[in-house]
């Protein structure tokens, strides 16, 4: 177990230094680059950057070893990041990036958690139902709206839930940050898509474990089909669920991108748009690298509370 | 002990074998008609295909002009889904926005089946160390953040149709890659590949003979459920405003603009939203009934 988190410790330095790689360098192409202007020589003025403010220019050319070779500007930024220092951005030239970040990404990662919760909280329900009523038109019905999840995106879902409970019914704002009141209709737009794939992926699982010979012996002792689920099945079909959770906790990040840009919460995605949308690019660099750590940490926790939870995997020490 | 029989089966054989090959595909379409939501998706998808084909003969009016003094209509049969701020017809623009999401969505498909299918198929076949580095590599791609990763490709290429479609492709043929790599393994492995070996054939023929045709079902599927994930990433760069740029339509910006008056004008967003809703849902369902028509354990 130890050697497992270790070596999957390891692969994820390996991948974020990739990561970090990867975006210096589409960052030293993108055109009007802080990364390729020398400052000392041509005037800010004329290059058009008279809206970005003096010092933070000079602080990242001081800071990114600007003018010397690549790797000496890669070691600047990767130093940043070691160092946890990110500086100022562009845009916000008196606060530092950190508390930019340290302001919204609570809001960000509250959002993704609780869809993620509501999500679980809704899926084993309709998947234990639809298993328990397999092949009959409960079931059949159940499905049918999870392919509606899976197909429908967030936004999309967050359009019509706006309709409804804001439009016609008045009951939620349509956009907004003050109270928990704006919280409903992004958590449910995040939440409803997840729960078309899990609940599915619940039904299988269980089906699974039904036709799995302690499930009949259970039966043939004199249990009922609720015992056998609710008793012995359950436990078992809930761990694989776990697995699917990290890789749906990334698909939900980026949906934030989209739905803090619709509502106006002001969380990770709003800052990294708005860095998108006016080429901050030390905040893109950033606000990337920490995306891809929170997503990449996130998978690595929930392997393990697997692998913890599994006796199976928990002895064979993890060898995938 | 058995006398050899030799019958003339050359005769027979082949019509026979012809027949064969034949109903194997009729069994798959069979097997994706009796789904009929399935069915119901695929015509709309030929549709939603032939109207995105077609765009400039059907559209009434021009996606990017419109008369200030026709703003706000409602949905009319001059315009019949209304006119938005600025006067612009919404059905023109909504059928332009088609055809740039079919643009990405196919585009970025085949992208993705041909960087998918050289990787997934190099590795999978050629194994041993090609394929531990191939499939690092797919890792490493697959663990980004894909949204962020496509927004700061277009920030890099500019916010055209072409650098939507390279930066969507850019990060999701790795999927392809490992069903691809995945199809291959398992192919590989089958009595029949060990026979056109033994018969002379070499890695080329059989690779691009048996294996791979024999791998396509699985990764049909997945083309087909990629390319409403395409349309989706694409009309979600565009709803954040990092997409298309205006006049160019989207789907994510028609949206985006419609939630801007939707107390005073819902009709502008709920159509839009509506067909684009059913157009991702008739691709998800006509990807369903292909796995169900290539699936032999269901079959």
């Amino acid at each position: 177990m130890l050697v497992y988190v270790i070596r999957r410790v390891g692969y994820m330095i390996v991948a974020l230094l990739a990561l970090t790689l990867i975006t210096f360098f589409l960052m030293k192409q993108a055109p009007g680059s802080f990364l390729t202007i020398n400052i000392m020589q041509s005037g800010l003025q004329t290059s058009g950057h008279s809206s970005y403010s003096m010092d933070v220019l000079q602080e990242w050319s001081e800071r990114y070893h600007i003018g010397e070779p690549w790797y000496m500007e890669y070691w600047g930024y990767l130093k940043g990041i070691l160092t946890w220092d990110f500086g100022t951005s562009f845009q916000y030239p008196n606060t530092p990036i950190m508390s930019l970040l340290v302001k919204a990404f609570p809001i960000s990662l509250g959002i993704a958690l609780s869809s993620i919760i509501l999500g679980l909280l809704i899926s084993i329900p309709v998947g234990i139902f639809a298993a328990m009523r397999r092949n009959t038109w409960a079931d059949s019905g159940a499905m049918f709206f999870s392919m509606l999840g899976t197909s429908i995106p967030a936004y999309i879902l967050a359009v019509f839930l706006i309709m409804v409970f804001s439009l016609y019914l008045h009951w939620l704002p349509s956009m907004g940050w003050r109270d928990l009141k704006n919280y409903v209709i992004p958590v449910l737009a995040l939440a409803l898509p997840m729960t078309g794939s899990m609940s599915r992926y619940m039904r299988t699982s269980l089906v699974e474990n039904l036709n799995k010979d302690y499930a009949t012996t259970v039966i043939a002792k004199g249990g009922s089909k609720r015992d056998v689920i609710y008793r012995h099945v359950l436990r078992n079909s809930l761990i694989p669920l776990i697995t699917i959770i990290g890789p749906h906790l990334a698909g939900m990040l980026m949906g934030t991108v989209m739905i803090e840009f619709m509502f106006g919460i002001p969380g990770m995605g709003q800052l990294f748009n708005n860095a998108a949308g006016s080429r901050d690019y030390p905040l893109i660099m950033v606000s990337t690298f920490l995306y891809t750590l929170v997503i990449m940490v996130m998978n690595l926790l929930v392997d393990i509370i697997y692998g913890l939870l599994d006796p199976r995997i928990r002895r064979s020490g993890m060898s995938d | 002990m058995s006398t050899p029989v030799s019958l003339d089966l050359h005769g027979t054989d082949l019509p026979d074998m012809k027949l064969r090959k034949n109903s194997l595909w009729r069994m798959r379409f069979q097997i994706f008609c009796r789904n009929k939501i399935a069915v119901v998706g695929a015509c709309f998808v030929l549709l939603l295909v032939i109207c995105a084909l077609f765009a400039p003969w059907i559209t009434p009016y021009s996606y990017e002009k419109g008369s200030v003094l026709e703003a706000f209509e409602k949905p009319s049969l001059a315009h019949l889904l209304g006119t938005d701020a600025i006067g612009r017809d919404v059905f023109s623009r909504l059928i332009y926005s088609l055809r740039n999401a079919c643009i990405v969505g196919f585009g970025a498909q085949l992208i993705e089946l041909t960087l998918g299918l050289f990787i997934g198929a190099i590795a999978g076949y050629v194994g041993g160390r090609t394929d531990s580095i191939l499939m690092r590599v797919v890792d490493i791609v697959y663990g980004f953040p894909s949204f962020l990763l496509s927004i700061i490709l277009i920030i890099l290429l500019g916010h055209n149709i072409w650098a939507v479609l390279i930066a969507v492709a850019a990060t999701s043929w790795v999927g392809m890659a490992r069903v691809v790599r995945g199809q291959v393994l398992t192919v590989r492995q089958s009595e029949y590949i060990d026979a056109a070996r033994a018969m002379g054939a070499n890695w080329w023929q059989i690779l691009t003979r048996y294996v791979l045709p024999n791998s396509m079902g699985p990764v049909l599927v997945a083309a087909a459920f990629g390319i409403p994930a395409n349309m989706m990433v694409e009309s979600g760069l565009s709803l954040v405003g990092l997409g298309l740029q205006p006049p160019t339509p989207s789907w994510g910006s028609i949206i985006a603009d419609g939630q801007k008056g939707i107390f005073s004008y819902p009709y502008l967003l709920v159509y839009p939203s509506l067909l684009f809703a059913i157009t991702l849902l008739s691709f998800t369902y006509l990807g369903d009934g292909l796995r169900d028509a290539f699936d032999s354990r269901e079959a």
